[in-house]
């Protein structure tokens, strides 16, 4: 029991869907039951002289009523005709238009991979590299493209998200986290006085992504919709050079044995193979900067644990490449000339998790070749604690209200993120 | 009681009454001579009214302590707090609303003066530092088409809007966009723009007493008791500085129109009583170095549209709907900052 956590136990746990009951009865919970006072009594049972073979049952049907010693009549299913929009019954699975017999295994935003990185890694044929690209870290270091009163103003923000931006004593995470990740997006923007290319971006929200790729007779697909999306007119310039991407040739992507690359993902058969990136033709900016996702649940165990929260970025961003991949480059497989890079920022309002991927193929169907790249630099804390109310033990103030535990550096990643492709 | 019936003809103490006697304690070093010290010592307490008669004095005077344990309150969250902690039943005042002239009525409710037009514009300061660069009013333009394309046309949602939304779907987030394409676009000509805070959908509150009526019915009927107010607003996004905006017009410039008077109780607005927390909020808490407003920007909902005030008849209402907006969301904003900037002048100017 020590491989299998949350889905997995539960499955096992509990006997299924087949397993009986009490009484011989099939298990179904209360939901498929129905509250007993109002459950439409079960019709009576056939006669059973319909059970005969080649006997044709004399019914009562032609005379209207009831007759003793006729057998009851079977009717066929009335067809009104017409269908109310309220009780409307969706075919089923089998004769909905979209039916394929090839089950498609889908990741939506709520997908918490089981294996998180590794099983994402193999789903994407990419190769993790930890840490940010030393293109990025030069930008975080480089002085000119610090903000005056940096500290300060950053130490502003996360007092305002926290404390400050709400009637309430201590506002919970729902609020503060978009308002966090809005408000260091505004003080990263506060640099377009010196670096005019930022006012060549927009952001989206309620975008909706939807890609299909082959991954060794699996047909994966991403779709859905998750946080927002920074917009640019240009794309990102590829950050690893022609070498390295031809030396991703010798990585073995890691396999997770006995467990199935597809655990978690949800299987149907009803699915649209189309590519949609989320926008229409002549958008004009049409290639995706990074992505924002925000962990806002205030219970804990709604929130995606950072594995699962940095596979879950792993793959939107992967999908947004691809997409845009084929659209640029057409649907063939192939390894691209120009990779596609595309970023990724994840947050649950005090620790980020960044991410840069870089598509060099989008030749996935086989575990040979050319593989994607991607950066991680994961659990960066901006701080590691809040004070709404001040700790006052024996009437002395032994925390003050504010952030403990300040990391500056998380911040200048952010900004860096920001300013890649436009310094 | 039979003890006071008998009233004491002569002052309990030797000598003279207590007023003389006080007002002689304080005359009479003066008289003596240079060597006492200059400072009168009062030998006996102030004469001041009563603290809990049922008088007019002794309610003025539980008025000035209050006042004075307002002024004495250190920080401005404590001042706020003394003020508003009494509830008591007052009209909730909605900036967007249907109700018909309501701009006449909020113009009473909070003393303001509409004039059409712009303000006059400010005096240039001198010298300015650095020749701004020319308005790009393309470049503007097209962000703004961008802003209203994608969310109109480019961007493919998930399902349909829900009913009677459909405006506030797609406004609200062309909107935010738009308001930071434009504040990143502007800030080349006030760089105050790129250092300010901007808030989305941030509650706005403010609380305030203006005007007197009799009480109608109730324990408490036939006295005089005061109209209250509380606006709760929640413009879409907000702009906030740290630096105050600079005045149109000087504080005492008086114009010669004049505030229009309702005859008739606010309730014929429609206007209703309600009693719950007074709450005093500019967008965030006192402690924000960003106190000071710059620009607020509100959506109208779907049931302010002009297609359907037209359809209503009320072609004559869509500009009401715009001002009675405009001027309660923005003095209930102007007052809640002027409330965290100097209580103590609110306090005297409106409840002293």
């Amino acid at each position: 029991m020590a491989l299998a956590s949350g889905p997995a136990r539960r499955a096992l746990a509990r006997p299924g869907r087949l397993g009986l009951g009490g009484c011989g009865a099939p298990r179904r919970g209360a939901y498929e039951w129905g509250v007993r006072s109002t459950r439409k009594p079960e019709p009576p049972p056939r006669d059973r002289v319909y059970e005969i073979p080649g006997l044709e049952p004399i019914t009562y049907a032609g005379k209207m009523h009831f007759m003793p010693g006729l057998a009851r009549p079977v009717f066929p299913p009335w067809d009104p005709g017409w269908t109310h929009p309220k009780f409307r019954r969706l075919p089923p699975i089998h004769e909905q238009p979209l039916y394929k017999d090839q089950a498609c295994y889908v990741f939506h935003q709520r997908c918490r991979l089981l294996e998180g990185v590794k099983q994402a890694l193999w789903l994407t044929k990419a190769k993790l590299i930890e840490g940010l690209p030393k293109k990025v870290l030069g930008l975080v270091e480089d002085p000119r493209n610090h903000i005056e009163n940096q500290d300060e103003r950053v130490l502003n923000v996360i007092s305002h998200a926290r404390l400050w931006h709400s009637t309430e004593d201590i506002p919970k995470r729902e609020t503060y986290c978009p308002v966090i990740v809005d408000s260091l997006i505004q003080l990263c923007k506060s640099q377009i006085l010196k670096h005019p290319s930022l006012a060549k971006r927009i952001c989206a929200q309620n975008y909706r992504l939807s890609t299909t790729w082959n991954r060794e007779s699996l047909l994966l697909q991403v779709r859905g919709s998750s946080g927002a999306r920074l917009n640019a007119k240009d794309p990102l310039p590829p950050i690893a050079s022609r070498e390295e991407v031809e030396a991703t040739k010798n990585h073995v992507l890691e396999t997770f044995y006995p467990i199935s690359p597809t655990i978690d993902l949800q299987e149907c058969n009803v699915y649209d193979v189309e590519d949609d990136t989320g926008f229409r033709e002549g958008y004009p900016y049409p290639y995706p900067h990074t992505l924002y996702f925000l962990e806002t649940a205030n219970l804990r165990p709604h929130r995606f644990q950072p594995d699962q929260l940095r596979a879950k970025m792993i793959l939107f961003a992967f999908g947004n490449a691809l997409a845009q991949a084929r659209l640029l480059y057409g649907n063939d497989t192939k390894v691209l000339e120009q990779p596609v890079v595309v970023q990724s920022v994840g947050t649950d309002g005090r620790v980020f998790q960044f991410l840069v991927l870089q598509l060099n193929t989008t030749d996935l169907a086989s575990n040979e070749g050319v593989k994607n790249l991607v950066w991680v630099d994961s659990d960066q804390l901006l701080y590691q604690h809040f004070w709404c109310l001040p700790v006052v033990k024996k009437k002395v103030v032994v925390e003050p209200v504010g952030p403990t535990g300040f990391q500056p550096e998380t911040f200048r990643k952010f900004l860096a993120l920001y300013l890649h492709g436009a310094v | 009681m039979a003890a006071a019936r008998y009233w004491r003809l002569v002052p309990r103490g030797p000598g003279l009454s207590l007023h003389t006697a006080a007002a002689a304690a304080v005359t009479a070093p003066e008289m003596i001579g240079p060597a006492v010290a200059a400072a009168p010592v009062a030998r006996y307490p102030p004469i001041v009214a009563s603290l809990k008669a049922k008088s007019k004095a002794a309610r003025q005077r539980r008025v000035e302590r209050w006042q004075a344990m307002v002024h004495a309150a250190e920080s401005v969250d404590e001042k706020l707090r003394i003020l508003t902690k009494m509830q008591f039943m007052k009209y909730v005042v909605y900036p967007q609303t249907f109700a018909l002239n309501a701009d006449r009525w909020y113009q009473g409710f909070t003393k303001t003066v509409f004039l059409s037009g712009l303000p006059p514009p400010p005096a240039e300061p001198a010298p300015a530092p650095a020749p701004a660069p020319a308005l790009d009013l393309a470049a503007l333009r097209a962000a703004a088409c961008d802003c209203l394309l994608q969310e109109h046309f480019f961007l493919r949602r998930k399902g349909r809007p829900p009913l009677y939304r459909e405006y506030e779907t797609i406004g609200s987030p062309f909107l935010d966009q738009l308001v930071a394409a434009l504040m990143g676009l502007l800030s080349a000509h006030n760089p105050a723009l790129a250092a300010a805070a901007l808030d989305c959908k941030r509650p706005v509150h403010f609380y305030w007493l203006r005007g007197e009526e009799i009480i109608p019915c109730g324990h408490r009927k036939g006295r005089v008791d005061a109209l209250r107010y509380q606006i709760n607003d929640k413009p879409n996004n907000q702009i906030r500085m740290s630096k105050q905006l600079p005045e149109f017009v000087p504080l005492d410039y008086s114009v010669p129109i004049e505030i229009p008077v309702m005859n008739c109780k606010p309730d014929k607005l429609p206007l209703f009583k309600r009693q719950y927390e007074n709450t005093i909020f500019i967008g965030s808490k006192t402690a924000d170095p960003y106190c000071y407003g710059h620009t607020q920007f509100h959506l109208l909902p779907d049931k302010f549209k002009r297609e359907r005030l037209l359809k209503k008849n009320c072609a004559d209402q869509i500009e009401v709907v715009f001002r009675a907006n405009a001027i309660a969301s923005l003095f209930a904003w102007t007052g809640a900052q002027a409330m965290y900037q100097d209580i103590d002048c609110y306090v005297k100017i409106c409840l002293g």
